[in-house]
């Protein structure tokens, strides 16, 4: 029985008030003198005994009729289970088989021993038992579904085999329970064969998906306590613009044995040869660090980094830990200006405030820049440049259509109708304004709107240390955009700060103000070299690689600047098409197998190293009744919810009439409280 | 009984919480008297006029002095002459003033109404000309007065009725049989009680005296809480009498102890109708005249 208005229940202390006032009114007795009682001795006892009844039959009429509204207003309704819950016999039993093939299992003979439970599970099915066979890590596989074929049943067990992936009961459990709905009422049965690593539930996914009345068998396979050693993270930087690499890597190593340290030697190779070695102490259940010094060459390019464990043990795959270095050159930043002195002081010195920025800066005047200089570069700047030779001008069209970033500063200098008619560009300049003359009372405009979400303010979205929004604005040029173009910053009088060029026509940004202190003080501020840096590598479509990523992480896939076709090439050397991606578009990749990865999109490459998960090597477990009690509902669940969802309850209960037979109950209830009480009262008839 | 005062208005009769407040019982029986009799128009005395009433013819031994002579001188007989004086009765009153008489759910007490009624048919009955005689009993004759006519006797008896306060338990027995031996001569006797005992006991009582051709008037007093019982908070009732406490629920007797007062009062009712004696029940809370008008029919009828 539940309520679908629990709440109104409360209105039962009601039910107290007749009671009180019977306890009450048989609690204060006075003497009354009256002037004989001989009468009152002549009422036989039984009368008295009888009207004790109808007085108590009122009460209790009275108390049904207050208990029958309040159970009318809770709404009450009866679940019944979904399914049939008698097995019944002669029909066979539905068995669903979880067989968990983590990567975990593949320590010691784990996976083999698990193999031989599974068989000798199916083994000993009877005739009409049915059995489903679900194989788990990461995600889970329905293997077999429900079937008697035991030969079948025992090919799919053969054919298992351990994965790479982690672990997840949850995603398994959920399967199961579809499974074992098929079952209807035949007795359902539920075998989990797992090492059960504790690692692989999720104390927050505690759901009840499996019924009160599966039956359920828990079998482990595996050791007591782990013997295993293994690297579960490595620290490197990515990217490297000089030759001799001269950060840290550094690999942190597990000790999961709880009884014994460990001396572990660790050796560090870079595309294959073995460039530093060393020994490191873990203590039992305990981690440490192995620490290498850069110091060894790397080519243009991405090299293959590997830290490897030289000793072996139960659980040999995460005893290596793959990454990735990548050698680039520095950026190529063209700095064009009118050739007045330190009009690009600021922006130099942005751009090389330190010789570990991935930036090579030039600058030069904008008359006196060639064609070949111009199509050279990686980003160029054009700050505050009146107009451009036709020739230049057709070759900086060309030239992003190619790839190149540009980045066009608008100020007093620049010849807003030129600029306004170069081909693909994304505004059109419409005036110069001075903020204290155009606006009544206000003499500066703030940066106050931008795209948080866009690549070059996403840096500034979790501090407001770096906000754009304090620098003032004295001058800038009004714009208005050309189709397709975004405003991704505006001033707060709602004016475009900073355009991007539509998707079609990308690699161009154009700002409305200087770069230099003369419209603006945005170069005294700490946001400054930020803004420039992210406006730089966005320009490029450079974006920093990742060293390593873990099995079962989507690694995302950005369409290069022209687009083109992605195919990644697996560690066997087997290549993959993965269909084309349009220049921006990103989709995400999940690779299944530990080892490198050579990613290419259209004319790009880059080389991605894939670990298995770290966590796996951790092979604590959990107790089986444990992980059961977390997903079995409670026989008190199972009376209070049962097998219904929410909106099953509102509608099972709109469906049940219960209040309303409550309600015809209660009428009639008081309909005969009525007519006991007034006869009584009638009863009293006076005499003389 | 079917006088036609019967039906005239309620509101002139005196409330007994009203009479309550005078203390002498002359001036209260005078009060309800006069007042009952003045209502009566046309025939103020009717029924005991001291003139003449009717011709008799003579008979030897009747005193010579009462011979008509005026109609000897045209009838030619003797005839004599009989006044009212002449018809006179003996009225005994018979005061229950036991314990269960001094309950009242009002100020006006049942012995207190009893005690009214008393001194009305006394004031009433003496100036009658009736020879009035009053007998106060509780489990036992308290006080006798016997009846007579001589000078004084009403003062004496409105004084012993003021004086009475009830007590002890109720006996009819010995009161009635002490009066079936004394009351040597026929009269009207009225018997003002609540009749707080057996039927039986008191019928037994009343037929010896009614045996020895006497009328009699039987009041019956009741307080409106005895006829009604509207009690409905538990509690101890306690017997004004013997002091014997109960344990009552009201609300599950009060129908079951009207019935048995009914039944107590219809008993009564038809046991003395049988008998032909007047049953009057008065309520405590209604006016005296009721009272008033039954003894002024059963002396018509005696008469």
């Amino acid at each position: 029985m539940n309520f679908l208005n629990p709440f109104f229940l409360f209105g039962s202390a009601l039910l107290a008030v007749p009671i009180l006032i019977h306890l009450v009114r048989r609690e204060r007795s006075e003497v009354v003198p009256f002037s004989s009682l001989m009468f009152l001795l002549k009422i036989p006892k039984r009368m008295i005994r009888q009207q004790m009844l109808k007085n108590l039959l009122l009460m209790a009429l009275r108390l049904l009729l207050i208990a029958l509204l309040v159970g009318t207003f809770a709404r009450p309704y009866l679940m019944q289970s979904a399914t049939p819950n008698a097995a019944q016999s002669g029909q066979g039993r539905g068995f669903v088989m979880l067989l968990d093939n983590s990567y975990s299992m593949r320590y010691g003979m784990n996976f083999d021993q698990l193999k031989s439970e599974a068989l000798s599970r199916i083994n000993a099915l009877g005739g009409n038992d049915r059995m489903a066979i679900v194989g788990f890590n990461e995600s889970a596989t329905v293997l077999v579904n429900p079937t008697t074929d035991k030969g079948k049943l025992r090919a799919a067990v053969d054919g298992l085999e351990p994965s790479f992936s982690g672990t997840r009961f949850f995603e398994a459990f959920s399967i199961a329970d579809r499974l074992l709905s098929q079952f209807g009422g035949l007795e359902k049965n539920l075998i989990m064969i797992s090492d059960f690593q504790r690692t692989g539930w999720n104390r927050s996914s505690r759901e009840n998906v499996i019924e009160r009345d599966v039956k359920a068998d828990m079998k482990f396979v595996g050791v007591e306590k782990s013997n295993n050693v293994g690297i579960d993270n490595v620290s490197v930087e990515a990217t490297s613009f000089v030759r001799t690499y001269n950060g840290r890597i550094v690999a942190r190593i597990h000790n999961y044995n709880p009884d014994k340290e460990v001396s572990v030697p660790v050796s560090l190779t870079i595309n294959d040869r073995e460039v530093a070695k060393k020994t490191v102490v873990v203590p039992a259940s305990g981690t440490s660090l192995a620490e290498f010094a850069g110091g060894f060459d790397l080519d243009l390019g991405f090299a293959k980094g590997k830290i490897k464990i030289l000793m072996d043990d139960p659980l040999p795959l995460d005893n290596e830990y793959l990454f990735g270095i990548e050698r680039r050159e520095k950026l190529n930043v063209l700095i064009l200006d009118s050739g007045q002195p330190r009009q690009s002081f600021h922006l130099k010195t942005a751009f090389s405030a330190t010789s570990d920025l991935p930036f090579s800066v030039k600058v030069g005047n904008a008359s006196a820049v060639t064609v070949e200089e111009l199509g050279s570069q990686d980003v160029v700047i054009f700050n505050d440049v009146p107009r451009l030779s036709d020739a230049v001008r057709d070759r900086m069209v060309q030239a992003r259509k190619s790839g190149q970033g540009q980045l066009v500063v608008l100020g007093p200098k620049a010849d807003l109708a030129w600029w306004g008619a170069v081909d693909g560009f994304p505004v059109k300049p419409v005036r110069k304004v001075d903020v204290a003359t155009a606006e009544r009372g206000k003499s500066v405009v703030y940066l106050t709107s931008y795209d948080r979400n866009h690549g070059i303010f996403k840096p500034f979205q979790g501090t407001s240390r770096l906000g754009l929004n304090t620098a003032q604005f004295r001058n800038y040029v009004e714009l208005q955009l050309n189709p397709g173009a975004a405003a991704i910053g505006k001033f707060d009088n709602g004016q475009p700060a900073l355009v991007e060029s539509s998707a079609e026509n990308r690699g161009m940004l154009v700002l409305a103000s200087t770069l230099d202190n003369t419209w603006n003080d945005l170069p005294l501020k700490p946001s400054f070299v930020l803004f420039l840096h992210q406006s730089a590598r966005y320009l490029t479509g450079y974006n920093a690689v990742k060293s390593w990523y873990t099995l079962g992480e989507g690694i995302p896939i950005i369409g290069a600047l022209e687009g083109g076709v992605v195919r990644v090439v697996d560690p066997s050397g087997t290549q993959e098409t993965l269909g084309e991606l349009k220049s921006g578009e990103q989709r995400y990749y999940s690779p299944a197998t530990p080892g490198f990865y050579e990613l290419r999109v259209g004319r790009d490459s880059r080389l991605l190293a894939v670990n298995p998960p770290p966590s796996e090597g951790n092979l604590d477990k959990m107790l089986p009744e444990d992980l059961l009690a977390s997903v079995q509902s409670t026989e008190a669940e199972t009376r209070a919810a049962g097998s219904f969802t929410s909106d099953d309850k509102l509608e099972y209960a709109r469906q049940q009439m219960g209040w309303w037979y409550l309600l015809i109950i209660a009428l009639i209830a008081g309909v005969v409280e009525l007519y006991i009480a007034n006869s009584r009262t009638q009863s009293v008839r006076r005499i003389g | 009984m079917s006088s036609p005062i019967i039906d005239r208005p309620r509101n002139r009769f005196i409330d007994p919480k009203v009479l309550i407040r005078i203390q002498n019982m002359e001036l209260l029986a005078r009060t309800v008297v006069e007042g009952f009799v003045t209502g009566l128009h046309q025939s103020p005395y009717l029924g005991f006029s001291v003139d003449f009433a009717e011709y008799r013819e003579y008979q030897p031994g009747d005193e010579i002095r009462r011979i008509d002579w005026n109609v000897y001188g045209r009838s030619d007989k003797l005839f004599v002459k009989l006044y009212e004086g002449e018809t006179n009765t003996r009225v005994t009153l018979i005061l229950d003033m036991s314990g269960s008489m001094n309950y009242g759910s009002t100020e006006v007490k049942k012995s207190d109404y009893a005690k009214m009624l008393a001194s009305c048919l006394t004031y009433f009955a003496y100036h009658q000309r009736d020879a009035v005689g009053v007998t106060i009993f509780d489990e036992g004759v308290r006080a006798n007065v016997p009846a007579s006519r001589r000078t004084g006797q009403l003062h004496t008896l409105l004084h012993m009725i003021e004086k009475a306060e009830p007590s002890k338990g109720t006996e009819f027995k010995k009161p009635l049989n002490f009066l079936a031996e004394t009351l040597n001569r026929r009269g009207i006797v009225i018997l003002i009680s609540d009749f707080y005992d057996d039927p039986a006991n008191i019928l037994a009582g009343l037929k010896v005296l009614k045996a020895k051709g006497n009328d009699i008037m039987t009041f019956h007093i009741m307080d409106d809480f005895e006829l009604t019982f509207p009690f409905e908070d538990m509690a101890q009732f306690e017997d004004m009498e013997t002091a014997d406490k109960l344990h009552v629920i009201p609300e599950y007797l009060r129908t079951q102890y009207l019935n048995v007062i009914g039944n107590h009062i219809e008993t009564l009712k038809k046991g003395m109708s049988a008998v032909q004696i007047d049953y009057t029940l008065m309520n405590t809370s209604k006016p005296l005249d009721a009272g008033l008008f039954s003894y002024l029919a059963a002396r018509a009828h005696t008469v």
